[in-house]
């Protein structure tokens, strides 16, 4: 899945590939409950969302982590990806749909790693979640 | 409020055993299609030794586990007052399907900030997890924040 990308390849100011994710719905917080174990009813029970004050459910802040860690290893391979960290900056509705963004912000040439900054937005450009990543890439010889 | 006096409280360590059907619930409920999750083949053919947790599969064990409903009770946490801050991962280490993990949770800090909307803590976990060889696999920051 993952082209091979070396360190030498990747320059500050580049772009890695933006993932377009298919809106998300209530059924998918359902699911990620279960998969997760996240049972905060403010995930899944509409009158608890609206008892809140938020109008009901609102997506769990680890599945949309989960949406970053896919555009991640989407493009670099998981075995070279060293961290990941994120900020929850805002709440997910159902039928939001995410982007995933980032750059490269460093790179160190004594490591060989890069780090690169990362956005989760939502079809009006909120931010839910603002993060880095750092990855350790081979080098060409 | 939390309990203040418990800033570098460590917990008993927890055990947890990786199944590849926990690992394949995770990464469809994200949508995430990346074969090297599900497909043993896929995984070898890139280099792993086995199907491979994805990025923040390490979540499963923290919640199933119940271990971070038990930090809060213990920190005296409401649970109702809870945001999830921040997450944070350092990658040591493939998790593969039969690895059997342990986590050692560590309150790392607990402090108060007033900010636009009142008061909050912050309260910082890490637990670290190795597997059954004692390897370290990954360490795990987390930020929860209680407002007041």
């Amino acid at each position: 899945m993952n082209k091979d990308i070396y360190f030498e390849d990747v320059n500050i100011g580049d772009s890695i590939p933006t993932l377009v994710k298919e809106p998300v719905t209530k059924l998918q917080f359902v699911k990620y409950a279960g998969a997760s174990g996240d049972f905060n009813p403010l995930h899944t029970d509409d009158d608890i969302g609206k008892m809140a004050g938020i109008g009901g459910v609102i997506a769990h802040g680890m599945l949309i982590m989960g949406f970053v860690g896919q555009a991640v290893t989407n493009w670099i391979p998981k075995k070279n990806l060293k961290k990941l960290n994120v900020r929850f900056a805002g709440m997910t509705k159902p039928g939001d749909t995410i982007s995933v963004t980032g750059k490269v912000v460093d790179k160190n040439a004594e490591n060989n790693i890069i780090t690169c900054e990362v956005f989760a937005k939502d079809q009006n450009e909120q931010v839910k979640i603002q993060g880095s990543f750092e990855a350790k890439l081979p080098k060409k010889n | 409020m939390a309990d203040k006096s418990k800033i570098g409280k460590e917990y008993p360590p927890f055990t947890w055993e990786v199944e590849k059907g926990k690992i394949k619930e995770l990464v469809q409920a994200i949508g995430d299609k990346n074969p090297i999750f599900q497909d043993r083949e896929a995984a070898t053919a890139a280099g792993y030794k086995d199907i491979v947790a994805s990025p923040t599969y390490i979540t499963v064990p923290m919640n199933w586990s119940n271990q971070l409903m038990g930090m809060i009770k213990d920190l005296q946490i409401n649970f109702l007052k809870v945001l999830h801050g921040e997450e944070g991962y350092e990658y040591f280490g493939e998790i593969h399907p039969g690895d059997i993990l342990t986590g050692k949770a560590k309150v790392a800090d607990i402090q108060t900030k007033s900010g636009k909307t009142g008061e909050m803590d912050l309260i910082k976990i890490e637990i670290n997890y190795t597997n059954q060889e004692g390897k370290p696999v990954l360490k795990a920051n987390s930020l929860i924040v209680e407002r007041k």
